[in-house]
């Protein structure tokens, strides 16, 4: 699993560029609709998918967004089409072809990779609850999203702790550690998580 | 088994958002009504959680290693409702924060992982639990559940490709269904070795889990069935030359492929006649195996007599 | 006056079992500042969760527990909880909003207040607290020091009465102590600080009670508890090296407060 999202943070040179300032519900429609319609056109419509890129690259120029962590992160979509690619072979002339399938979903990733670059979490969380998703969804993202780090922290610190008196490592003693971190984890967070209902509770939640 | 964008056309990708839709609402419903607020934020917790747990790795071979998904572990430590939205929040945080996983592919991706996973391993679970007792048989039945999980979301995950297009359903099924049936078994030893560390520590938390209406999980069940009826079932139909008829007249790809490369079509032991039978085969032997690998697992795990006999949960 | 916190023969047990606390009385008045010694199991969380009706699971309003004359009981516990600020001996699981200014509006919004007294709310605690600057930060972006003060904030932007703090310096760095002790001494009311920080107690409460098992074993003056060496080593605590070097009887005026300009400097309030 990747680390932590490199686009959390909004650039902090001067003013904030205009793109991460406009509205939060404006930028996700405006993803979506990129990213639904290039999932859907076909492949011949060259032009939107031209017209797509030009307005990805365009945002990322103008938001300041930075080039390597942008790259590196495409890169990872490379897997998918290297499967792709081998699938097409391996089946034939029939089927949308893998050249199409990374055009296609390259444009997308990069649509969300800029989503998330220029808009913080919690605004998409306030879009979501104006257009009413139910309630416990939004605050089960919500704090989840808020205990993340927290969570990936402790299992750090539970496994460095571990390896420090470990002095012999084995694959076998590995799993069986992990797994105990793992459970650990898990009995931590469900007393965590009864703790923040009862801070919830004082603060006069019900 | 992110399916990113650009892999599903368009109708498969909707029939799956109207799907899980339809599923996380129903979850959604569900705990609104039963969960008490007291459990709220384990809801949040849980996810953070499984993320969290995600990213400890378990090394595998060379410099390889895998890692939890958490479907059916989940849902054997919250209930099937909690264990819908816990994943799915997590599926939709991915998708956004890290861009893992397509957009227009959410709702295949939550259907396969967040609805068909922790139904199938929770349906698995319940039943090999009352086949073995104690401890060791919900050991066992975790590990077993968890390895059904991660293979019946794969065959899922196949049947949309194929219905795309995009991959072939003869070159879908045995690479995701095989890959599958190998992580399967990390998935279902981790997700063993996760429940008798909680276990162990604290009985009481496997204990308070909600008992789970029978007709609440029924509905997930029904939910999950008619997915995988319509992603995967056409494809695994064992009258291929009827349903070939067909395809070609909706221009699906199969029919091409199948001709051309039949000899991919994975799971066909040889010297037995019709490829459904064989591919049947094939996966029975391949449950056998995973099953008998997990109650030895929980054999190895659960040492004492007096342990064994006695279960975290007395249910 | 009505006492701002009465306890009156105070019992709990565990779920289990396992008794809590045992036939606890006493009384504070409004205004006071009185610390709440004892070793670690001695029950000072316990008793810091009955003040706004957690515990007990189901508050049978018999009277054991009276914020500002009222008992505290199942139907009342929105009014109680107005009242009484609790902060958590944990600020993670305090801080669950997903940024600071959300999560100090958290308390307000619960109150029913419109946004904009919402807002001003918020604007206020977080100057108070000085984390003005921070407001739109994620919380797991803070440092320690600065998530007592966010929990500080949140609190103080419901406006209590009546503030309870669990353990508030433990884990800070001497820096974001003393901060945090001069933004104690900032805030009026009553409170109630259940802590292991002698020195502390010293310096903010002229009244302290001492539990150990469940027990209320001293309730009196700060310094004259905190000197009976024998006192405090029967009760899992210590004599203060800061009454070590002072005559047993200090006037406390004797010695100027420092007060934080929130930077590195201090400067004597004369």
């Amino acid at each position: 699993m990747k680390d932590a999202p490199v686009f959390d943070q909004p650039p902090n040179r001067g003013v904030r560029p205009l793109i991460h300032r406009a509205p939060a519900g404006l930028k996700l429609g405006v993803a979506l609709a990129l990213a639904a319609g290039t999932a859907v056109v076909p492949v011949t419509w060259l032009w939107w998918h031209a017209a797509v890129a030009a307005l990805l690259l365009t945002i990322v120029f103008m938001a300041k967004i930075r080039w390597r962590p942008l790259g590196a992160r495409l890169l990872w979509f490379s897997p998918f089409v290297a499967g792709a690619a081998l699938a097409s072979a391996l089946q034939g002339p029939a089927g949308p072809g893998w050249r199409a399938v990374a055009l296609r979903g390259s444009l997308c990733l990069l649509t969300m990779l800029l989503l998330g670059a220029t808009t913080s979490f919690s605004a998409l969380l306030v879009v979501l609850h104006r257009i009413r998703v139910p309630a416990l969804l939004v605050t089960t993202l919500a704090l989840m999203y808020r205990y993340l780090h927290l969570l990936s922290d402790e299992a750090q610190r539970m496994n460095r702790a571990r390896a420090c008196r470990t002095f012999t490592p084995s694959r076998r003693r590995t799993w069986l550690i992990s797994g105990e971190v793992i459970g650990r984890l898990f009995v931590r967070a469900s007393e965590r998580a009864e703790r923040i209902y009862l801070a919830m509770a004082a603060r006069g939640w019900s | 088994m992110h399916i990113p964008d650009g892999f599903l056309d368009a109708k498969t990708a909707a029939v799956a958002a109207v799907f899980s839709a339809a599923g996380l609402s129903g979850a959604l419903y569900q705990l609104r009504r039963e969960l008490p607020p007291r459990r709220v934020p384990l809801l949040g917790l849980g996810a953070a959680f499984v993320f969290a747990a995600q990213m400890v790795n378990f090394p595998v071979a060379g410099g390889t290693s895998g890692h939890l998904v958490g479907g059916a572990l989940i849902a054997a430590l919250l209930g099937t409702p909690a264990a819908v939205v816990v994943v799915s929040t997590v599926l939709i945080a991915q998708c956004f924060l890290f861009a893992d996983g397509g957009v227009t592919a959410l709702g295949a991706n939550v259907f396969n992982m967040a609805i068909v996973a922790p139904v199938v391993g929770m349906a698995v679970y319940r039943v090999v639990q009352r086949l073995i007792p104690g401890l060791r048989g919900q050991v066992a039945a975790l590990a077993f559940a968890g390895w059904c999980s991660a293979v019946a979301a794969a065959i899922v995950c196949a049947g949309q490709l194929a219905w795309s297009g995009t991959v072939a359903w003869s070159v879908a099924f045995p690479a995701m269904a095989g890959i599958h049936m190998l992580i399967g078994l990390g998935e279902g030893a981790i997700s063993a070795l996760v429940f008798y560390a909680v276990a162990r520590t604290r009985p009481d938390i496997v204990a308070s889990r909600p008992a789970g209406s029978l007709r609440g999980f029924l509905g997930y069940g029904l939910l999950a069935t008619l997915g995988v009826a319509l992603f995967a079932a056409p494809f695994a139909c064992p009258w291929p030359d009827g349903l070939d008829a067909v395809a070609a007249k909706l221009g699906f790809a199969r029919r091409a492929a199948e001709s051309n490369w039949a000899w991919m079509a994975g799971y066909r032991l040889p010297g037995l006649g019709s490829g459904g039978a064989a591919t049947a085969l094939a996966g029975a032997i391949g449950a056998l195996v995973a099953f008998g690998l997990a109650v030895l697992l929980s054999r190895l795990l659960v040492r004492t007599p007096a342990e064994a006999a006695k279960p975290a949960v007395d249910r | 006056m009505k006492p701002a916190i009465e306890i009156s023969h105070l019992d709990y047990h565990y779920p289990d079992g396992t008794p809590a606390l045992c036939d606890i009385s006493f009384a504070i008045a409004p205004g006071e500042c009185v610390g709440l010694l004892g070793p670690n199991g001695s029950g000072k969380s316990t008793l810091l969760l009955h003040l706004n009706g957690i515990l007990p699971e189901k508050p049978a309003g018999g009277g054991a527990v009276r914020i500002n004359g009222e008992a505290v009981a199942a139907h009342n516990l929105g009014a109680i909880r107005r009242q009484v600020g609790l902060l958590f001996q944990d600020p993670d699981d305090q801080l669950f909003g997903s940024t600071v200014a959300e999560d100090v509006a958290f308390g307000p919004s619960q109150l029913g207040l419109v946004p904009e007294t919402v807002s001003e709310r918020v604007q206020s605690a977080l100057a108070r607290v000085g984390l003005t600057d921070h407001a739109h930060r994620p919380p797991h972006h803070l440092s320690q020091g600065e998530k007592r003060r966010a929990c500080l904030a949140g609190v103080l932007a419901c406006e209590p009465t009546l503030l309870a703090l669990d353990e508030p310096t433990s884990g800070l760095d001497p820096r974001g102590r003393r901060e945090f002790k001069a933004l104690l001494r900032e805030v009026a009311g009553t409170k109630l600080v259940a802590t292991h920080d002698l020195e502390l107690v010293v310096e903010l409460c002229p009244r302290s009670i001492v539990l150990d098992g469940g027990r209320v074993v001293a309730d009196g003056p700060t310094v004259e508890l905190l000197n009976n060496e024998a006192l405090m080593l029967a009760h899992g605590l210590e004599r203060p090296h800061i009454l070590r070097h002072i005559h047993p009887h200090p006037s406390l005026a004797a010695e100027p407060p420092m007060r934080s300009d929130g930077g590195e400097n201090f400067r004597p309030v004369s």
